[in-house]
């Protein structure tokens, strides 16, 4: 697929957090990874607001293990609190994404340019992403590694077909809909010989409106120039 | 699938399960209770006839106090406030002279209410005609009076109700009354329940009646006008605003999904309702706790509030991981040889042992594997989860069967007999192995949830574990005989399966020339040795027991210690002796010179030392003829009381 890349993370611990029980606290993972999640990670290996990356199809290479451990929460009254988390246990998983431009942002017209940003992404693979890489949640660190996506053994690669049930696969914001709104997306997941194939967020029928919000407009107001910056930084006379 | 969808798939599963009570092991009756209802336990069954007039009232014993009765989300969660259930409630809510006999009731109007929600019932579509008879009866308002006349309940000299039964002095006549043993309290607290008898009609109980449970389900679904987008079925159905407490025993307050963020930050930030981010619909949320109470209550094991729940979805039954295999494995006979089973044939009878759960076609079919705790008294959590294919699980639960065993003597057959069995222990036997007898519940739970993985995942045992369980058995001193045993046999299990590869089994290997199993081989037939010179009278450990420990961590010193106090024994058994000396200097000849030092020895060395001492004692044909009429049940077992 064009402006695609492919790169295996894994890590320790896992907690894409099941929405049905993070209400109440006691937070317990989802089996398998979310659009929203794994799209998350992509932009923590490269992004800029130019581009809006698309998760074409995850591989599940090790067996869904969980494991809970207890949690002090921040009680931001004060006080004590305890909870269970359960976590998913060693995972592993290859993931192919692929970026598009951001229509909605008209202003950014000038870096479209698709090998630019292709070849970058495809560097900030190499070198494990640009920023530190979570699976779920801040404390479940991840590490990410360029793969060739059909390579290796995976538990459930002879599995023919696993049904997930209903799954969240992610909220839609405002800065890649155009529309004022905050929209959470559901969607039916089936994991076939291993692998999950996304739909685009624009092809779930199941949405449902969760607030409102609009997008934030840059601009000279609210941003600073790095010659601006450089004046500020280094007086006069000096040369960095 | 997610718990929520598998639990709720297990209730349409077993739609003919529901409302069928059966017995626990302690006598209380559970059943998969319908959607829209829930259990209370009943103190008084009033017997109407069709026209809604009094026929009987009895107090209802204990044990079959236990009553479905139908519930409205809003009735399930109330506290302080009250709020009347549909049809069966306590007295305050259907008696209409409730005041005249107890006195006021402040600020609210339950009698009103409940009437009023009745009404609805009997003037909707869904009505029913003994639900009808009901309303008729007690728009009248009459029932303490009825009750007291029909001396269910009792009036004190001012003709209110008694608050508690007093025995006049003298009078020994007068039993207490039947209402005061049912019920903790005060008599204005007692569940009331109805039936009404019908000619014609086979089921008066209304609390059993699938028509009236049926009516209520309809009445109250057109109730729920607000629909929402389900998180579990992903169709848009009336959604449930709170959702079911009591989930793994009748006095549990703590709820599965529950939403309280006034003051933390749970969901806040993103969204502004717990409505915004997540919504079930009322029917999923309904059946699957349903399906979890059943479940929990019908094959459950619980420990210090954690509950540990193995199912299948199509077919219920499963053998327990945690448990291990006796009941069906063939127990071994007393004196033989067998013991010596070769790792072929146990494998074959722990296959034999596990095909009564093995189904054809069960290529869709799931098991899950589920344990619940709450850290705080509010809130449960799923602490483990697993859910697997039927197939897998089994391949997993015959691999750790087979690959995790030893040859126990701890369990007790129907003759109250202690038995040899060869197979895996139950995980609660390898925390009391790892931890001691009067290791704290809260230890075991936390074991027990440690272990799940190692069997259904084949993850290896925690090394802590096992390393625990070495350093107890290597340490007889400090326990019963029979503990030491059952210590010392379910270590060489760990050990066997953390030494997976190489495939050890219970039987002497006279060619490995290990220097842990050698040194275990050496200190068993010390034991013998002594044992034998002792006598059967002389119960004291004998040297090699006792310096076990010390062995252990430095073999090379400690074996000189043990070799020169065997001495007089050897002298005592004079020639009876040579087949052991024997058998010592071929053993030590094979050690190398170089492994004799004081490192300390690993978990192999209670290998070594079981399999040499069960060869010993049971190869009573081979070897001299003057040994033989001791035997390892002589020792082991006599003083064996649990």
């Amino acid at each position: 697929m064009r402006n695609q890349i492919e790169f295996e993370v894994s890590g320790k611990y896992a907690l894409f957090t099941d929405p049905l029980t993070k209400i109440g606290g006691e937070k317990f993972s989802y089996q398998v990874p979310t659009y929203q999640a794994l799209k998350g990670i992509v932009e923590s290996i490269y992004w800029k607001p130019t581009i809006i990356w698309y998760i074409h199809e995850v591989r599940i290479m090790n067996v869904i293990q969980t494991e809970s451990k207890g949690i002090r929460p921040i009680e931001y009254n004060g006080g004590n609190t305890l909870a269970y988390y359960t976590y998913l246990k060693d995972v592993k998983y290859r993931v192919r994404a692929y970026f598009d431009f951001n229509p909605h942002r008209e202003d950014l017209v000038y870096d479209r340019n698709e090998n630019k940003h292709h070849n970058i992404a495809k560097r900030s693979v190499q070198a494990g992403g640009r920023r530190d890489i979570f699976l779920g949640t801040r404390e479940c660190q991840g590490y990410v590694e360029p793969c060739d996506f059909n390579e290796g053994k995976g538990f459930y690669d002879e599995v023919p077909e696993v049904d997930f049930g209903h799954m969240v696969h992610g909220i839609s914001y405002p800065d890649e809909t155009g529309r004022p709104e905050r929209e959470t997306r559901l969607w039916p997941v089936k994991m076939e010989r291993g692998i999950i194939r996304f739909i685009r967020p624009e092809a779930c029928e199941l949405t449902r409106k969760t607030g409102e919000g609009v997008a934030k407009i840059f601009g000279s107001e609210n941003m600073e120039s790095v010659d601006q910056l450089h004046e500020e930084l280094f007086a006069e006379g000096e040369k960095a | 699938m997610s718990w929520l969808a598998n639990l709720s798939k297990t209730y349409d599963n077993h739609t003919d399960a529901i409302g069928n009570f059966e017995k626990k092991r302690n006598g209380r009756e559970y059943a998969l209770i319908p959607i829209s209802h829930t259990t209370q336990s009943a103190h008084i069954e009033v017997i109407l006839n069709g026209k809604g007039e009094f026929l009987r009232a009895k107090v209802i014993e204990k044990e079959e106090g236990s009553t479905i009765i139908p519930c409205t989300e809003a009735a399930a969660s109330r506290t302080s406030a009250p709020v009347p259930y549909p049809l069966f409630d306590k007295l305050m809510y259907v008696a209409g002279d409730y005041e005249q006999y107890v006195g006021e009731v402040k600020k609210h109007t339950p009698h009103a209410n409940y009437l009023e929600q009745l009404r609805t019932w009997c003037t909707s579509a869904y009505s029913n005609r003994k639900v009808e008879s009901v309303y008729q009866y007690l728009q009248k308002g009459t029932l303490i009076a009825d009750l007291v006349e029909y001396k269910v309940l009792w009036t004190d000299m001012q003709g209110k109700l008694l608050d508690k039964w007093v025995q006049e002095e003298g009078d020994e006549s007068k039993e207490k009354p039947a209402i005061f043993k049912v019920i903790a309290s005060d008599q204005s607290s007692a569940f009331v329940r109805f039936a009404v008898q019908i000619p014609g009609d086979t089921e008066p109980r209304l609390w059993r009646d699938r028509e009236v449970q049926q009516s209520f389900i309809d009445f109250y679904n057109e109730q729920l006008a607000e629909t929402d987008l389900c998180y579990v079925t992903g169709e848009q159905l009336p959604y449930a605003d709170k959702h079911a407490s009591r989930i793994r025993n009748s006095g549990d307050k703590t709820k599965l999904i529950s939403a309280n963020d006034s003051s933390g930050f749970t969901f806040r930030g993103r969204f502004r309702t717990s409505r915004d981010a997540a919504s079930v619909s009322y029917e999923v949320s309904q059946k699957a706790h349903n399906a979890l109470k059943w479940l929990i209550d019908r094959q459950s094991f619980t420990l210090d509030g954690k509950v540990f729940l193995v199912w299948g979805t199509d077919r219920l039954e499963v053998p327990d991981p945690a448990e291990d295999l006796f009941d069906y494995l063939k127990e071994e006979e007393d004196d033989s040889s067998a013991g010596d089973m070769a790792h072929r044939e146990h494998a074959l009878e722990v296959r034999k042992a596990l095909s009564g759960f093995r189904y054809d076609g069960e290529y869709k079919s799931n098991v899950v594997i589920m344990t619940l705790d709450a850290a705080t008294p509010g809130r449960l959590s799923i602490v483990y989860y697993r859910d697997m294919n039927r197939e897998l699980f089994m391949n997993q639960l015959q691999h750790w069967h087979e690959t995790c065993f030893w040859r126990h003597r701890y369990r007790k057959n129907e003759n109250d007999k202690y038995v040899a069995f060869t197979g895996a222990p139950a995980t609660k036997d390898i925390a009391f192995a790892a931890y001691g007898s009067r290791a704290s519940d809260k230890v075991v739970k936390g074991l027990l949830e440690r272990m799940l993985p190692c069997i259904v995942d084949g993850r290896p045992i925690p090394i802590d574990i096992v390393r625990s369980a070495i350093s107890r058995a290597s340490n007889p001193v400090g326990m019963e005989p029979w503990e030491w045993e059952k210590t010392l046999s379910i270590a060489c299990a760990l050990v066997n399966k953390t030494k997976e590869k190489e495939g050890f089994r219970v039987s002497l290997n006279k060619q490995l020339d290990d220097r842990n199993y050698l040194f275990g081989r050496m200190l068993a037939i010390a034991d013998v040795l002594e044992r034998r010179a002792l006598g059967r009278e002389e119960k004291r450990a004998t040297n090699a027991v006792r310096y076990m420990n010390a062995f252990a961590q430095r073999p090379g010193r400690t074996w000189s210690i043990i070799q020169s106090n065997l001495q007089p024994y050897q002298a005592r058994m004079g020639t009876d002796a040579r087949y052991y000396n024997g058998l010592l200097d071929e053993v030590g000849s094979m050690l190398k010179p170089e492994d004799f030092t004081d490192a300390p020895l690993s978990g192999l060395y209670l290998l070594g030392f079981y399999s040499q001492r069960h060869d010993l004692y049971t190869k009573k044909d081979k070897g001299d003829t003057t040994q033989g009429q001791d035997s390892e049940q002589d020792n082991d077992q006599d003083d064996t009381e649990e």
